[in-house]
Parts: C-alpha cells; sequence; structure tokens
C-alpha cells in the first residue's frame, strides 16, 4: 500500500517537474492514469496550459486577412467534461472547482463559473487566482453581494479589491486600512491603499507612501506606472527619471516599465518616444488600460487627433468606465471643431468621474466654444466644477464672468467676490484678482454700496497700471456722490 | 493607427481550392489524346471545363462550399462520370496526410501549367495556358501554397482532414434534381472539336451566360444553397403571402446568422475570408437592413455581428452594421453607442467606398460622423438634436472642404426640414449660428428650407453627385407641390394670380429624376464599386417577377413584368432603383392632391409592381396605405378592408405604422357613416394619442386626428364645440402655414356652419376654401368645395336653386371623373335637391331628372353605408314619388328611409374582427 503511494507521489513529482519545465503535455501524459486529487488537478490544469498554449501559438500562426483568428483551447471541452463529472461525483476538490470555474468562465457559462468559483473559495479561502477570476466575473455591485461568501479574512482582501475595481474607492480604502492592522507590514496593502488614495487624488500621501514602500522593496515594478503617475502630475522630472532607470534595470520587458519611460517622455515633451514606449507596454499587454489613454494623451500632443481618438476609444471598448479616456475622446473632438459631438463624450466622462472638476470645466468650455455659444448650460457646468474643489480656480472666474456677459450683475458680483476670497486665501495674485477688484468696486457703486465700494478701490490702488487710476477716478466720483447735497448747495449758493 | 486595413483580395489557399485544384489536374492532365483518359467524349471533357470555369470565378466569394456540396455538384455536372470524379477527388484529398504529400501535389500542378513559351504545341495535346481563367488560378493557388509558412502547411492539413471527415460524415446520397436542357448546350459545343482551348473558353463563357439565363440551377455562385438565395427574395416575392409572410423575419435572420456562422464555427471547417470579402458581406447586409427595416431581425444578426468583430477586431465595418442594426430596431442607445465607435475606430475612412481626397488630409473624415448623427437624431425623431448635429456637420465639411458631403448634409437638413414640418425648427434656423448666415432671420423656415434646396441641387449638381441631384429634384417638387414659391407676405386676392403653385413645375422636377436611371443604364460599368457582390441582376433573373400588390382575389397571377426587360442588362443599384420609385411615389402623391384620382393610382400602381424589390418597407407600406385608400373611397369598405388584411400580413412587425394608422381612419370613416359616433370617437382619439407620440409631433397626423375630431363632433350635432376645433385647427394650419390643410379645414368650416343652419356664415368660409384650393391646384378639393357652396346656396332658400345648380354643373365633370362615392352621391342628391326646390321645375315633367341622380347615389352609398345621405336620398325619392303619385314606390322609398333612419340612430353592433381587434390592440 505504501509502496503504491510511494509509487504514485514519483509519478507525481515526475509530472511536477515537467510542469515546471513547462512540459505541460509530458506531464499530462505522466499523470494519464493517477487517480489522486492532486494528480488529477495537476494533470488538468497541465492540459489546460497546454491548450492555452498552443491557442496563443495558433493565434500569431493563423493571423488571418482579418487580423485575428478564431483560436480556441482545444482542451476546453474535454476539461469541461472530465471535471464536471468529477464535480458530479464530489470527488473534486477546491483546486479542481477553480480550474472547472476557469474552464467554464472561458466557455462563457458564467452563472455556472461564479458558483464554483464561490463554492471553491469557500472551501479553500487562500487560493487568490479563484478569488481574482472570481472577481473578474464580479462587473456590478448587484452580482458582489449577490455571493454567498462566507467569513473570512481572505474575503476582506477580496472585497478591497473588487470595491476599487467597481470605483468605490471610499469603501476600498476603508477595507485596506482594516487589513493593515493585520498584516502590518504588507507591501501589497500598502500599494492597494496608494492606488486607492490616488483614484481619490491624494497625491502628496500617495507620493509619500510609495516612496515608502521603494525603502522596503526596491526592486518593484508592480504599481510603480501609478506612482509614476503621481510624479508626472506633480512635474518632478528628476524622480520620475530615477524610478525609470531604477525599474529598467530591474525588469525591461514589463508593461509597467515601458508606461513608466513613455510617462517620462512624456513628461519631458518627447512624445515620439513617449508614443514609441506606450506602445511596447501595449504590445506586452493589449488590454492595458492606461497605455491606452496616455497614447492617446501623446497623440493629442502631436496633434493627430485621429490616432488619439482610436488609442482612447480603445481603452473605452477595454473598460467602459475610464472617464479619462472619455474626457480624451471629448478633448480630441473639441480640438478638430466638433464641440456638438464632444460633448456626448464629455458627458460620458462626467457620468463616471462627476467629482472631478477639470471635466466639468472641460464640458463647459465646449458648451462656451464660439460655435455652440450655450453660456447658460456653460454656467450649470462651472457652478458643478466650483462645487468638486477645483484646485486651478477657473470655475469661479468663469462664473463671475459669464454671469458679467449675461447681464447678471448679482451673480457676478457673487462669484467674483468668491474668487477673490479664495484668491486670498491661497495668497495668489495676478490680473483676475484686479480683474474681480475691479467688477466688484464699480459694481457696488452702482448699487450705491459705496463702504464695500471704497474697499475695493482702495485695494486697487495698491496695483499698477490704468486700474489704479480709474480707481482714483471711482474714488474721487464716489467721495462727491457721498457728498453730493452738500457740494451741490454750495455751488449754487456761490456765484 | 486609426482604420488600419490589412491588404485587401488577400488568396488564401483552402481545402476547397484544394480540391478544385485537383478537378482542374484532372481536366487538363498532360496527356497526348484529345480527350483525355477518364473522359468519354469532348462534349463531357466541356462539361467539366465549364465547371471549372464557374468554380473558379466563384472562389472569391464570401462562402466556400462544403465536400458533399462539390460532390453533388459533381454528380450532376458529371454525368457517367460522376462516380470516378468524385472518388478521385476524395481519395486525392484523403492521401494528403503529411505535409510533403501537399508540396508533391502542388509540384504536380505545376506541371500541368503549359509554360509562356512551352515550344512546340502539338495538336491535340491540352496544356492550360497560364493566363486562362484555369490558368491564372492555378498559379494563383501555388504562388498561395508557397508563401505558406510551415505553421500554415499544417493547418491547411488539418482542414483538409476536417473538411474530408465532414463530408462523409454528412449523408451525400441525396439527389439534385437534374439540369434538363444543360445537355442540349454542350451537345452544340461538340460539333467544333478542334478548338484551341482559349476559344473554347470564350465561346463557354458565352454560353455560360446564356444557360443562366436559361435555367435557375447553375450559376456562378453555385456554392450558395439554394433554400438560402430563394429565400432572400423570398421574403418579398412570396407566392402566398398567408402562409409565408409571417414568419419571414425569422427567414432572413436564419439567412443573416446561419450562414456565416458556419463559416466561422470554428471546428467546422475554417474558411477564414479576405477582407474584401466580409466587406462585400456586410455592404449587402447594409442594404438588406435599410430594406426590410424593423422585420431584420436584431439579435440574430447582431450575433452575427458580435461573431465577426470578435474575429476580425480591425474591420471597423461591423460596428457600422451593428448601428444599423439596432438603428433599424430603435435603440437608440446602442445604436448611438455604434456610431461613435465606429467613427472613432475608422475615422470614416473605411471600406469600400472610401476614395482618398485629392488633397489627402489625414484629419479623418469626422463630418461624415456627424452627418450619420443627425440623421440618426432624426430617425429618432430628435429634430431639433439632429438640427443642431448637422449644423456642426456643414460647419466641418466645410473646414475640411469635404464638398460632397456637405451636399449630403445639406440634402438631409432639406429632408429634415420638410419632413418633421414646422412646428419644432422656428428659432433654431433663425439663430445666428445657422449654416445660411448669409440668409437672415426674416424669412420664414418654408423660405429657408427653399434656400437650403436650391443650393444642394446647385452642388450636388456640380459635383456630379447623380443620386444626390435625383433626390433633390425629389424635394424640390415636394417643395413646390405644396408652398408657393414666391414670399408670402402679401398673401392677398390682389396678388393671387401669382401666388400659384404651378403644377409644371412639380412635373418637370419629377421627371428630371429620370435621367439618373438612364445614365446608370448607359454607363453601368462605373457602378461596380462592389464588383463580384453585385448580383443583384442575377437574382433578378431567378426571380418570378410580378407579384400582385394587393392580389385577395387568388385568380389570376400574372408572371408578365413590364418592368423585366429593364432591368435586366444592366445592374442598376438598389439605391437607384429606390430614388426612381420614389419618384412614382411623389407622383402619385401629386395627382391625389391634384385631384387625379385614376393617375395617383396607376403610379401607385407601378410603383407596387415594379419596385417592390427595392423599396423599403416604409415605403412599400405606403404605397399600399394610397392603394387601400383609394379603394376605400371608391370601391366601398368591403374590398378596402380585405385589403388590408392583406396588407397587414405583409408589414406584420411594424408596430406603429402607416398601416395602423390607415386601418384606423378607415375605421374612422366607416363609423361615422355608419353612425356609431362612439366608436368614432374611440377611433379619432386613439388617432390621437399617435399623433401625440413621445417622439418629434409628427403635425400631418397631428391635424388628421383633430380633423376628425371636428367632424365626429360634426356627426354627433354639437356644431358649436365642433366649429371649436375646426377653428382652432384651422389656427394652427396657418400658423404652420400648411395650406393644403387649410383648404380642408376651411371646408369643413363651412359644412358645420351649413349644418348648423347658418349657411350665411358658411358662404366665406366655402369662398376662402376655394380660393386656397385655386391656389395650390387643388382641383377635386375645389370641386367639393363648390359643391359645399352650392350645397349652401340652396339653404339660402329656393330662389337661390339655379345658382346652385350653375355651380353644380360646373362641378360636375370633376366630381364625376375623380371623385369618390361619396362625392358623387352628395352631388347627386344636391343636384336632385335643387331642382326639387326649384319653383319653375315640375316634377311630374321631368321626374327621371330627379329620380335618376338620386337612385345612382343610393348605389353608390350603398357600399359606404353611409346611413345619413341614404335616407336623405330616400327620403327625396319618397317625396318625388308621391308628387308622382306612385303610392307603391313611396312607400318602398319611405321603408328604406325609416331603415335608414333607424340604423342611424340605433347603431346596431354587427360582428366585426377587425374594429375588435384593433380595440384590443390599443
Amino acid at each position: 500500500m505504501e509502496e503504491d503511494e510511494a509509487i504514485h507521489g514519483d509519478f507525481y513529482l515526475l509530472a511536477k517537474s515537467y510542469f515546471d519545465c513547462r512540459e505541460y503535455r509530458r506531464a499530462a501524459h505522466v499523470l494519464r492514469d493517477q487517480t489522486g486529487k492532486k494528480s488529477v488537478f495537476l494533470r488538468c490544469y497541465a492540459l489546460y496550459l497546454a491548450g492555452e498554449k498552443r491557442k496563443e501559438e495558433e493565434m500569431i500562426e493563423l493571423e488571418g486577412p482579418l487580423g485575428k483568428s478564431d483560436a480556441v483551447n482545444r482542451e476546453l471541452v474535454s476539461l469541461e467534461r472530465e471535471l464536471a463529472t468529477l464535480c458530479k461525483n464530489n470527488t473534486i476538490d477546491p483546486f479542481g472547482l477553480y480550474l472547472y470555474g476557469l474552464v467554464l468562465k472561458e466557455k462563457g457559462n458564467e452563472n455556472l463559473a461564479r458558483k464554483v468559483l464561490v463554492e471553491s473559495v469557500n472551501s479553500y479561502p487562500w487560493n487568490w487566482s479563484a478569488w481574482s477570476e472570481l472577481q473578474s466575473l464580479c462587473t456590478t455591485v448587484d452580482i458582489l453581494n449577490g455571493l454567498n461568501l462566507s467569513n473570512h479574512w481572505m474575503k476582506e482582501f477580496f472585497l478591497a479589491s473588487i470595491y476599487q475595481e467597481l470605483r468605490m474607492h471610499n469603501e476600498s480604502l476603508s477595507k485596506y486600512e482594516n487589513l493593515q492592522g493585520m498584516f502590518t507590514f504588507s507591501n501589497y496593502i500598502q500599494a492597494q491603499i496608494a492606488k486607492a488614495r490616488y483614484s481619490l487624488r491624494e497625491f502628496e500621501q500617495v507620493e509619500v507612501i510609495f516612496e515608502d514602500l521603494l525603502r522596503n522593496d526596491p526592486y518593484r515594478v508592480e504599481d510603480m506606472d501609478t506612482y509614476s503617475n503621481v510624479l508626472y502630475t506633480k512635474e518632478c522630472f528628476s524622480a520620475l527619471s530615477y524610478l525609470a532607470h531604477r525599474v529598467i534595470m530591474t525588469d525591461k520587458y514589463r508593461p509597467e516599465s515601458c508606461c513608466i519611460i513613455g510617462n517620462y517622455y512624456s513628461l519631458k515633451g518627447q512624445h515620439e518616444k513617449s508614443v514609441v514606449y506606450f506602445r511596447r507596454a501595449l504590445k506586452l499587454n493589449k488590454n492595458y488600460l492606461s497605455a491606452w489613454t496616455l497614447m492617446g494623451h501623446e497623440y493629442v500632443e502631436m496633434k493627430n487627433t485621429p490616432a488619439a481618438v482610436d488609442a482612447y476609444r480603445r481603452a473605452v471598448d477595454i473598460n467602459p468606465r475610464d472617464y479619462r479616456a472619455w474626457y480624451g475622446l471629448g478633448q480630441a473632438y473639441e480640438m478638430m471643431g466638433m464641440p456638438h459631438y464632444a460633448l456626448h463624450y464629455f458627458r460620458k466622462s462626467v457620468f463616471f468621474q462627476p467629482i472631478d472638476s477639470r471635466l466639468w470645466i472641460a464640458m463647459a468650455q465646449c458648451y462656451e466654444s464660439e460655435q455652440l455659444h450655450m453660456l447658460k448650460e456653460a454656467i450649470k457646468c462651472y457652478k458643478r466644477a466650483a462645487n468638486c474643489n477645483d484646485t486651478e480656480a477657473i470655475a469661479l472666474h468663469r462664473l463671475a464672468m459669464l454671469h458679467r456677459e449675461l447681464d447678471q450683475p448679482e451673480e457676478a458680483a457673487f462669484y467674483y467676490k468668491k474668487d477673490l476670497e479664495r484668491m486670498e486665501a491661497e495668497e495668489r495674485e495676478g490680473p483676475n484678482l484686479v480683474e474681480a477688484l475691479m467688477f466688484l468696486a464699480t459694481h457696488y457703486k452702482t448699487q450705491k454700496k459705496f463702504e464695500e465700494a471704497e474697499v475695493y478701490c482702495t485695494r486697487l490702488l495698491d496695483y499698477t497700471g490704468p486700474e489704479r487710476e480709474t480707481a482714483k477716478s471711482l474714488l474721487r466720483g464716489m467721495r462727491i456722490a457721498q457728498s453730493g447735497f452738500p457740494s451741490m448747495d454750495v455751488e449754487h449758493f456761490h456765484p | 493607427m486609426a482604420g488600419v486595413v490589412k491588404a485587401p483580395g488577400a488568396f488564401a489557399i483552402t481545402p476547397h481550392k484544394v480540391s478544385v485544384c485537383i478537378l482542374v489536374n484532372i481536366y487538363a492532365s498532360p496527356s497526348q489524346i484529345s480527350v483525355p483518359f477518364p473522359f468519354s467524349s469532348v462534349s463531357q471533357h466541356n462539361r467539366l471545363g465549364l465547371y471549372l470555369l464557374a468554380l473558379t470565378k466563384s472562389c472569391d466569394d464570401i462562402l466556400e462550399p462544403k465536400l458533399d456540396q462539390l460532390i453533388n455538384q459533381l454528380r450532376e455536372i458529371g454525368g457517367l462520370l460522376d462516380h470516378w470524379l468524385t472518388d478521385h477527388v476524395t481519395s486525392r484529398l484523403s492521401s494528403l496526410s503529411s505535409p510533403d504529400d501537399l508540396f508533391n501535389f502542388f509540384n504536380e500542378l505545376r506541371e500541368t501549367l503549359g509554360g509562356p513559351d512551352s515550344g512546340v504545341m502539338e495538336d491535340d495535346q491540352v496544356i492550360l495556358d497560364p493566363n486562362s481563367n484555369l490558368g491564372m488560378f492555378l498559379r494563383r493557388c501555388i504562388l498561395a501554397f508557397n508563401l505558406l509558412t510551415f505553421e500554415g502547411i499544417c493547418h491547411l492539413l488539418t482542414n483538409i482532414g476536417i473538411y474530408c471527415k465532414e463530408a462523409i460524415s454528412s449523408c451525400s446520397s441525396y439527389e439534385l434534381r437534374r439540369v434538363d436542357d444543360s445537355g442540349n448546350d454542350f451537345e452544340s459545343l461538340s460539333e467544333d472539336e478542334n478548338m484551341d482551348l482559349n476559344l473554347v473558353f470564350k465561346k463557354i463563357n458565352e454560353e455560360m451566360e446564356a444557360r443562366k439565363r436559361a435555367t435557375e440551377q447553375v450559376s456562378f455562385h453555385l456554392h450558395l444553397p439554394k433554400e438560402l438565395s430563394t429565400l432572400v427574395e423570398d421574403i418579398e416575392v412570396s407566392a402566398d403571402p398567408k402562409s409565408e409572410h409571417n414568419d419571414k423575419g425569422r427567414e432572413s435572420s436564419s439567412y443573416a446568422s446561419g450562414e456565416l456562422l458556419r463559416d466561422v464555427d470554428p471546428n467546422g471547417g475554417v474558411f477564414l475570408r479576405t477582407n474584401w470579402q466580409i466587406q462585400g458581406y456586410l455592404m449587402e447586409q447594409a442594404d438588406a437592413i435599410e430594406k426590410h427595416g424593423s422585420s431584420f431581425t436584431l439579435n440574430a444578426f447582431e450575433l452575427t455581428l458580435r461573431q465577426l468583430q470578435k474575429l476580425a477586431p480591425e474591420l471597423h465595418r461591423v460596428h457600422f452594421l451593428r448601428y444599423l442594426n439596432n438603428l433599424y430596431h430603435d435603440d437608440y442607445f446602442s445604436a448611438l453607442e455604434n456610431l461613435l465607435r465606429y467613427f472613432d475606430y475608422s475615422a470614416g475612412t473605411e471600406g469600400f467606398d472610401f476614395v482618398p481626397p485629392a488633397g489627402c488630409n489625414s484629419f479623418g473624415r469626422y463630418e461624415i460622423a456627424l452627418l450619420c448623427l443627425g440623421m440618426m437624431h432624426f430617425h429618432f425623431g430628435h429634430p431639433k438634436k439632429a438640427l443642431e448635429v448637422l449644423t456642426e456637420a456643414v460647419r466641418v465639411s466645410q473646414q475640411h472642404s469635404n464638398d460632397t458631403c456637405l451636399a449630403y448634409t445639406l440634402a438631409a437638413m432639406c429632408n429634415l426640414l420638410s419632413e418633421i414640418g414646422f412646428s419644432t425648427t422656428s428659432g433654431i434656423l433663425g439663430s445666428p449660428f445657422s449654416p445660411m448666415i448669409s440668409v437672415g432671420t426674416s424669412l420664414s423656415v418654408q423660405q429657408q428650407l427653399f434656400v437650403l434646396l436650391k443650393g444642394s441641387l446647385k452642388r450636388a449638381e456640380s459635383l456630379k453627385l447623380k443620386q444626390l441631384v435625383a433626390a433633390n429634384h425629389l424635394a424640390m417638387a415636394k417643395f413646390d407641390l405644396t408652398h408657393v414659391q414666391r414670399p408670402l407676405l402679401s398673401f392677398g386676392p390682389k396678388t393671387s394670380m401669382k401666388l400659384r403653385t404651378c403644377p409644371i413645375i412639380v412635373c418637370k422636377e419629377l421627371r428630371s429624376g429620370y435621367h439618373l436611371i438612364s445614365e446608370f443604364c448607359c454607363e453601368g460599368s462605373t457602378m461596380t464599386a462592389d464588383g463580384a457582390f453585385s448580383t443583384a441582376w442575377l437574382k433578378n433573373l431567378q426571380k418570378p417577377m410580378g407579384s400582385l400588390v394587393l392580389s385577395q382575389d387568388n385568380g389570376s397571377r400574372n408572371n408578365y413584368n413590364p418592368f423585366l426587360f429593364f432591368t435586366q442588362p444592366s445592374s442598376i443599384p438598389g439605391s437607384v432603383m429606390q430614388l426612381v420609385g420614389s419618384s412614382y411615389l411623389h407622383r402619385a402623391t401629386a395627382w391625389e392632391i391634384y385631384g387625379s384620382a385614376p393617375l395617383a393610382r396607376a403610379n401607385a400602381l407601378v410603383y407596387a409592381t415594379c419596385f417592390a424589390d427595392a423599396s423599403s418597407s416604409s415605403d412599400a407600406a405606403l404605397v399600399h396605405v394610397k392603394l387601400i385608400q383609394h379603394l376605400a373611397v371608391f370601391k366601398g369598405y368591403k374590398e378596402a378592408f380585405a385589403a388590408l388584411k392583406t396588407a397587414e400580413e405583409k408589414f406584420l412587425c411594424v408596430s406603429k405604422s402607416r398601416i395602423l394608422i390607415m386601418k384606423l381612419q378607415l375605421l374612422h370613416e366607416r363609423a361615422l357613416h355608419r353612425g356609431h359616433l362612439k366608436l368614432a370617437q374611440q377611433v379619432c382619439d386613439e388617432l390621437g394619442v399617435l399623433a401625440s407620440s413621445v417622439t418629434a409631433v409628427d403635425m400631418e397626423l397631428k391635424t388628421e386626428a383633430s380633423l376628425r375630431h371636428a367632424r365626429t363632433l360634426l356627426a354627433a350635432k354639437q356644431f358649436s364645440q365642433a366649429a371649436a376645433v375646426a377653428h382652432s385647427l384651422f389656427c394652427m394650419c396657418y400658423k404652420f402655414n400648411l395650406q393644403v390643410e387649410s383648404a380642408t379645414v376651411l371646408l369643413l368650416l363651412a359644412e358645420i356652419h351649413m349644418k348648423s343652419g347658418n349657411a350665411v356664415v358658411g358662404l366665406p368660409y366655402a369662398l376662402a376654401s376655394l380660393s386656397y384650393c385655386q391656389t395650390f391646384n387643388l382641383d377635386l378639393l375645389r370641386a367639393s368645395a363648390t359643391l359645399t357652396l352650392a350645397e349652401l346656396w340652396l339653404s339660402l332658400g329656393s330662389n337661390h336653386a339655379k345658382t346652385a345648380l350653375t355651380l353644380l354643373h360646373g362641378a360636375f365633370p370633376m366630381i364625376l371623373g375623380h371623385g369618390g362615392l361619396e362625392l358623387c352621391a352628395r352631388a347627386y342628391i344636391t343636384e336632385a335637391k335643387c331642382y326639387l326646390s326649384d319653383p319653375s321645375f315640375s316634377v311630374s315633367k321631368n321626374p327621371e331628372l330627379v329620380l335618376d341622380p338620386l337612385r345612382q347615389a343610393a348605389d353608390e352609398l350603398q357600399a359606404l353605408e353611409h346611413h345619413e345621405l341614404m335616407a336623405e336620398a330616400f327620403y327625396l325619392m319618397a317625396i318625388v314619388f308621391d308628387k308622382l303619385g306612385q303610392p307603391e314606390q313611396r312607400e318602398e322609398a319611405a321603408c328604406s328611409f325609416k331603415n335608414h333612419v333607424m340604423s342611424l340612430d340605433h347603431p346596431h353592433d354587427v360582428e366585426d374582427p377587425i374594429q375588435s381587434d384593433t380595440l384590443l390592440n390599443a
């Protein structure tokens, strides 16, 4: 009996070695008569991988005139049959279930796949592959809530990850933070937190986290593209180049590495080179979402709008919730002088990311464009932008201007005042400030609120230029008006 | 990145081509005898040659036959030899078991070809000329094979295995019908035996053409399974509408999906097609979608497209097809999504029809996207949005100096303006951002439309866009029909002479559309853009032409088609046919408005018989509506409803269609005549619901609904309400410049006042209506207005009877020649009344002068079941008989009178399947 097991063990070990050497069919052949659960799984899995490998090869070989072949994994049918029988006889282990789920997913039977995968993770929760397959099958919150998952800390990881995918960033962040309490030194959790925060646009903290992460895990390439995005937005040239250098030494042929280099070139303004690297990233991973979007941005910079549109569209087709790509599409069409057409895309973009002021501003500018000239709609958009933390403070200023254009002085004054307050708080100066002061001064003067008007006028006196003279004359006028009656009297009685 | 298109026309070697090569090898085996081994006679040999020629010609098509199909065809062609041939092919195929066998096979093939300078040609030797059709085919195959990588050869080998296995597994023992006369053709060929092969081929070509005409069985597209090729056509020319039209949707879907799915089925022998082929397929499907509208099933085709998209991710045309498919199934969101996706990917620069512009700007052609988007919004009933988008399209095409697109955009705008009516557009065109800035804002929408039309026409002419020119002419005719060209600002009696519409202009515009078809006839070669796929004329040949349009009489089905000879020689594209067809439709409408019923009917019939295959389903429905309405007016309801039933079966899938509207109209009219006022009101309300639908307001329908509402009120003798409704309707018509409708409404107002006893008030309305009719040449309506006028005079008192009679007699020719049953009857009755009320007229002297028209009227009204008028006729008859002192006949007439009055007052519910199921549906 023991000898038997030993022999079986030997078979298994031989097969495992073949498997590790990527000789899948050989491994499967060795295990052809083995009935142990482990052996069965290894055999099936090896067959599956052999099929996948052949599929990939055929995809290239058969690349017909239409671009893509219809290569399929030819092992799927027999695997499904076998695993289904095992499943029916209840002689299947969680790993077998995982493989069964995988096969079902490939065959397009998503509901059953989900059920099988849930069963697998419930009986063996530590198989992250099963969790990630399950995640890819949960595209909406409703599906997620319909899953019957038993409690385990792995479930928390799963939820955190899927929340991020479903753009529920705050929920995801809180889950990860909880997990961090348990797994204090996990780089993974740290990186995920950084990503969640990045989605929430908290760039400062993200940078800190990534710096910390790189100290602990210096050869990490994973997730570094997010870091590079942060560095890009913060325009840290040297830090970005340092990062790029570092990852290229670690692994040149990772999509992330290429993306980081692309980002670097983009920051340097060398868009052609940047495109080359994004292309390389995409060659390595055709479904690399952010590379498509970023490449679109580069094409926009290069004024090659059709290419940009194409790239963005691919991003959107990979993930229709990618608001950046929608935004890019809108921008590209706006550049081509098709604002009405662009609006559709901007609308999509703000639908998926209603808290980003830049999107609202872009949409508003579209409405404002000379061809459409729909100022009321533009105002609505700017209002939304102003409500969601408009860092560049464009919205308030534009709102004030538009209201002035529409001859609505009350509203204009309101927004100028707000803008002014903001500029004061941020200690910014510039033409906008002068403009605001100027408008407010004249506005209050016409409203006969001389005290307020005087305040703004005196502030204007601090600036050089024609406004100063105007302010002076305004002040003079007001003094006269204020002492209007007496002076009139004087003039009357003197002669 | 944008619009990556792989090199078109790649010639891939497939198992089917290998078998054709084998056959060619048999046909032209390098032997020394004139008739090579297996063949017993030259005619047999030639027959195979013909067949091979057909096969090689069709090898660029989308679908390739499977081995069993090939074997069946061989059986038909080969005669005595079939066993030998099939055995040879199958054994040869199955002997190919290793890559090396394939190498050897193609090497052998090379020997079949004579070199270009093969020196001495012995008389009897059969050598393929490398430049002949078969020779070219062989060379292409050999070249394609040589280009294959080793992996490719392996795949070919696997595919051949699958190809053979399938044939063996599928039972291939069914017999095909023989081509009866095919033998004769070959017999005649066999006379000249010693001909050069090339010469033979030439001859064969001609013979093939001739034979194709003679038979339906063999065509170049041999491979297309027969049931399919007939299916598509059956949809329209089905023999028995009752049984077959119900599942036409399913059938067309099975065509759409089944075929391609089989084509791409991974395990069923993969035949990857070339880009060109798929594009051709997609074009065909696009035409089909447009033609069949919503009867083209959504899901099946969507499935096919999805599959195709999976296979050919770079073939963006698929998205466009998906857009079309969704468009015609009223799925706004998917349609929009797919349209945008298509243009995002392709930048409008994909497909056959793309000719890179001379300037070769690399900006893509997004203006076309705008044009399409505008049309889509229009289709979904968002005219305002559509106009915005089209405005942008105009601007962008001007920017990119794409004149063609500009012309089309302008045409689309005209279409939009004239279709949607003028209710919603005011204020948009007037905005400073309108494309026609020069026009300024002071012009009315009609005038703007006119300017647009003119501009569009001129542009199209200068760009030589023939179809667009024709379409513009049609639009112009439509405009001329209902609008006075000169500014309407000074409308009044003084200038009325100038302000007439001119039927001659309309006719001229309509006629100029015909140049189009004659041009396409004489230069058919320019239209072969779709190359091998323009097989329309081939299909036409095989089609049993001429289905009677509304043939509820199942007797004489005429197979004679007057248009057949016209369509035969040249392949006129469907779109051209459609245009020409719609000019007939326009003519029918024009005559309808001008009041010539026979001409309207004739034109509608021409359209229905000759252009039925080319027309879109909505146009076809429209023509049916016209014909049925004609029936109702001239033959009574019974026939109309019977015809309606046929039409309903034909246009089953269209839910909110013209057919439905017409049905409601018919029901309403009949209810009014029968005196079912409740039902009339109900039907009228239904019409109103259709008019106030969510998709843009259809002014025509709206006026129709309220007109009918007023009529119902009138019938219910609620005069003041009826007058109020009619009045507000007139205000609306006036506001939106619906002048033809205004005339009708004015006439109705006159009638209301007459019936309410205020003849004096009615007179000016009738006169106003008359003047409208004069302006727009509405002759029939004018006659009917004259009739009303006569009635009004008559009701003013007996001393006006003479005036009335004169008026009436003036209108009689028109009424009797073109008027419907009701109008004629009314005229007769009025005539009788005139005579009777004329004090100088004595009945006893000349009774027939009164009795005859009354009898006529009673006869005609019988078909309409118009109780009210019938009662009146019989009442008058009774009076006359009374005066004549014929009590028996008087009693009879009085009895009929009583019956009709009774049934008018107590409308007994007759069993009526049609009306009950409408109400259920609604």
